[in-house]
């Protein structure tokens, strides 16, 4: 226990201890015994009486330290006053009675009585004060005989409770003012921890505010092949990232604040843009050139377009750009935010296939031209008529270099698939005759190859947005692979039919089908099933990859189910525009 | 009475397309002219020839078929002069841009030269058909 603990808990300057309020009256009593001892005139005319004062005082001091000791502090401690009075008047007794000059002491344990709460306290220090002065009496058993004693019997209690009543009065006021000094007191440390619990907070909210800005920069930063730029709702800058400073050829400092998004753009794209949206409408239109760029975002609907941009230096860099919108908390638009990607290459290569597709074209076609030109020169030369060898001969060449002329179309078709160059030319149509049609002119090969080739199509007359060409294309693709892939004596099945909302075009054959782990590289470009070279079936694997592309485009599905041994069945799935009833 | 021949001017940078055109030519009955292997060379013959029909490749060095037909349009002495494209291309986006160009017809490489005779054989007036 260190010498602070013991001082608190003994003596309590907040809350006297009863060793306390104790101390004075022992004090007393003992310098009271010291005096009468040393100075002379003084002495104890009852030295019983004196002793019994005495040990009274003692036990009183004992009984406090005890309650000291224990932490006992409630009304239970008045007891030691009381003794303290008792112990008092023996004194007073013992050391000449009225004659005693050690009355005043008694004022002591009336102090500790009277600043305990409530005012029945101060009637009681009137009682033991009474008690304390006429104890020769009541041990004597006699009445006071001279008015004085009575006087002293009435008169000093009633001071005493006087002075009892003013100091308990006091006590109160006192008891008062600290209970609201307290409050105030733990008011104001209510009001501090508050304030330290906010600050603590704020800190963690700052801590927290600058990770996430830590992060979203580094985010920013780590993007260097897009360019990130953020502004407010008239394009103002106030983002932008390193891409956008090596795209745009301006460091931040130089745009945020400083630069419109708008500025960065051709301005004719911008016209012709704000052209096609009939501008100027909207709220937020304080800039026609900046609201051509975020029309779509600011509707809500991000939006990736192709934009030319201008640089710092002049120069134009082709890109594409995804707009979205920046929201407030209250979901209100407060920006835009502009991602770019460089398509300077994609474009090139797009170009650079484009111009392939070109090449092919005239180089491998203008050749086919002159032999099949000439050749037909050959066969309609009535001066010089052919033989029927000669003719035979030339049928060969005519149908070798036909099908040369498709290799070179189905290379050609590879070849714009994915590029610009590749377009439908797609119009309300009916599948049926476009079936039809595919299977009538595939009959003549069937019948050459021995094979059945059969159509069933249903009734209900369906319409599909679809270009005919390409999908009388993708038909004799499937039915030509049928035949070839089946051998003389087996058939092959053409179906029409409508499922839900699509048409399921289905052409089965009895063939040799393809092996189960070849089926997902099927329409892989140049791929061939390892049956149809077993089988040394001609052909350089482009036929399924482009009826895929076209079925593809056509936002259809192209399935294939089949049986080594058994056949092979394709589905082609179409989304039907509507069904007619037959008339 | 006879009446002279139309006369054709063709152009085409493969000798032997050309050839081979010029032969369905002469099939129908029309007077070859010139043959010129450059689109440039095409407009400044057809520019002091005045022939009645051009039958042009679209993809030619110097000018394109449809280049050459919009220099034809724009003059007034020449825009009566019927234009025959002949192209490598495979489109039908292709042959609707030189239609709207101004040209007369539109023919796909390989084209068949007994079709082409016989597309050219349409357009003289039946007087003056060879028996």
């Amino acid at each position: 226990m260190t010498l602070r603990e013991l001082l608190t808990r003994f003596v309590l300057v907040d809350t006297p201890s009863p060793l306390l309020k104790q101390a004075p009256t022992t004090i007393g009593v003992l310098a009271a015994v010291v005096i009468t001892i040393l100075v002379p005139g003084l002495e104890f005319t009852d030295d019983a009486a004196a002793a019994g004062g005495i040990w009274g005082v003692i036990f009183a001091t004992v009984l406090a330290t005890i309650f000291t000791a224990t932490q006992k502090f409630d009304r239970l401690t008045l007891i030691i006053p009381c003794i303290d009075l008792l112990a008092i008047g023996f004194f007073r007794l013992g050391t000449g009675a009225s004659a005693s000059v050690f009355a005043s002491l008694i004022i002591l344990p009336v102090i500790w009585i009277a600043v305990t709460p409530h005012r029945r306290y101060i009637l009681l220090a009137a009682v033991g004060t009474s008690v304390a002065l006429m104890m020769p009496f009541i041990l004597g058993a006699t009445l006071p005989d001279k008015p004085g004693d009575w006087v002293r019997g009435v008169f000093s209690p009633v001071v005493f409770a006087a002075a009892a009543a003013i100091v308990n009065e006091m006590a109160r006021q006192g008891r008062v003012q600290i209970t609201a000094i307290r409050a105030l007191a733990e008011e104001r440390d209510l009001m501090l921890r508050g304030a330290v619990d906010y600050t603590n907070r704020l800190r963690d909210n700052e801590e927290r505010l600058q990770a996430a800005d830590r992060l979203t920069r580094s985010v920013l930063d780590a993007v260097t092949e897009q360019s990130v730029v953020g502004t407010d709702v008239t394009g103002l800058v106030d983002v932008w990232n390193p891409g956008a400073e090596r795209m745009l050829g301006l460091d931040a400092t130089q745009a945020q604040g400083k630069r419109y998004m708008h500025e960065f753009h051709l301005i004719d794209e911008l016209l012709d843009r704000s052209r096609e949206l009939n501008y100027p409408p909207g709220e937020t239109v304080l800039n026609p050139g900046f609201s051509a760029l975020v029309e779509s975002a600011r509707l809500g609907q991000p939006e990736v377009r192709q934009w030319t941009y201008v640089r710092a230096d002049g120069s134009q860099l082709s890109v594409e750009v995804a707009v979205t919108r920046r929201v407030d908390e209250n979901l209100k638009t407060v920006g835009y935010i502009f991602v770019a990607t460089d398509v300077t290459q994609a474009l090139e290569v797009s170009r650079l296939k484009d111009e392939f597709v070109g090449l092919i074209s005239h180089e491998l076609r203008t050749p086919l031209s002159s032999i099949l030109g000439y050749l037909e020169l050959m066969r309609d030369d009535e001066d010089n008529p052919l033989n029927d060898e000669q003719l035979q001969y030339l049928g060969v060449a005519e149908r070798n270099a036909y099908r040369l002329l498709r290799l070179v179309g189905d290379l050609l078709f590879t070849a714009q698939v994915g590029s610009s160059s590749f377009t439908l030319d797609a119009t309300d149509i009916e599948v049926a005759p476009i079936v039809r049609a595919s299977v009538e002119s595939a009959t003549p090969v069937a019948a050459g190859a021995g094979v059945e080739l059969l159509i069933h199509v249903d009734d209900d007359i369906a319409i599909v947005s679809a270009d005919a060409v390409r999908l009388g294309q993708a038909c004799d693709n499937l039915i030509s692979n049928a035949i070839k892939f089946t051998p003389r004596g087996g058939s092959v099945t053409v179906s029409l039919a409508n499922e839900g909302d699509k048409v399921v075009i289905t052409i089965s054959d009895t063939g040799m089908g393809i092996p189960a782990d070849e089926l997902d590289q099927l329409f892989a470009r140049f791929f061939r099933a390892s049956t149809a070279t077993r089988a040394a079936v001609p052909g350089v694997g482009l036929g399924l990859s482009i009826t895929k592309a076209i079925v593809t485009a056509h936002h259809g599905e192209l399935d294939v189910v089949s049986e080594v041994g058994a056949g092979t069945s394709f589905i082609v799935r179409l989304p039907a525009k509507r069904f007619v009833q037959p008339a | 009475m006879t009446v002279s021949p139309l006369r054709v001017v063709v152009a085409d940078d493969d000798a032997d397309i050309r050839t081979l055109v010029s032969i369905a030519v002469r099939r129908a009955g029309l007077d070859l002219v010139a043959d010129v292997d450059r689109g440039d060379t095409a407009l400044e013959q057809l520019g002091i020839l005045r022939p009645d029909i051009a039958i042009l490749d679209v993809s030619m060095p110097g000018l394109t078929g449809i280049e050459v037909i919009a220099a034809l349009e724009a003059d007034d002495d020449l825009r009566g002069i019927r234009v025959f494209l002949l192209s490598a291309a495979v489109t039908d986006a292709a042959r609707q841009a030189g239609i709207d160009a101004g040209a007369e017809d539109y023919f796909f490489k390989p084209f068949s030269p007994r079709e082409l005779a016989a597309r050219l054989t349409e357009l003289v007036p039946p007087a003056g058909r060879p028996e």
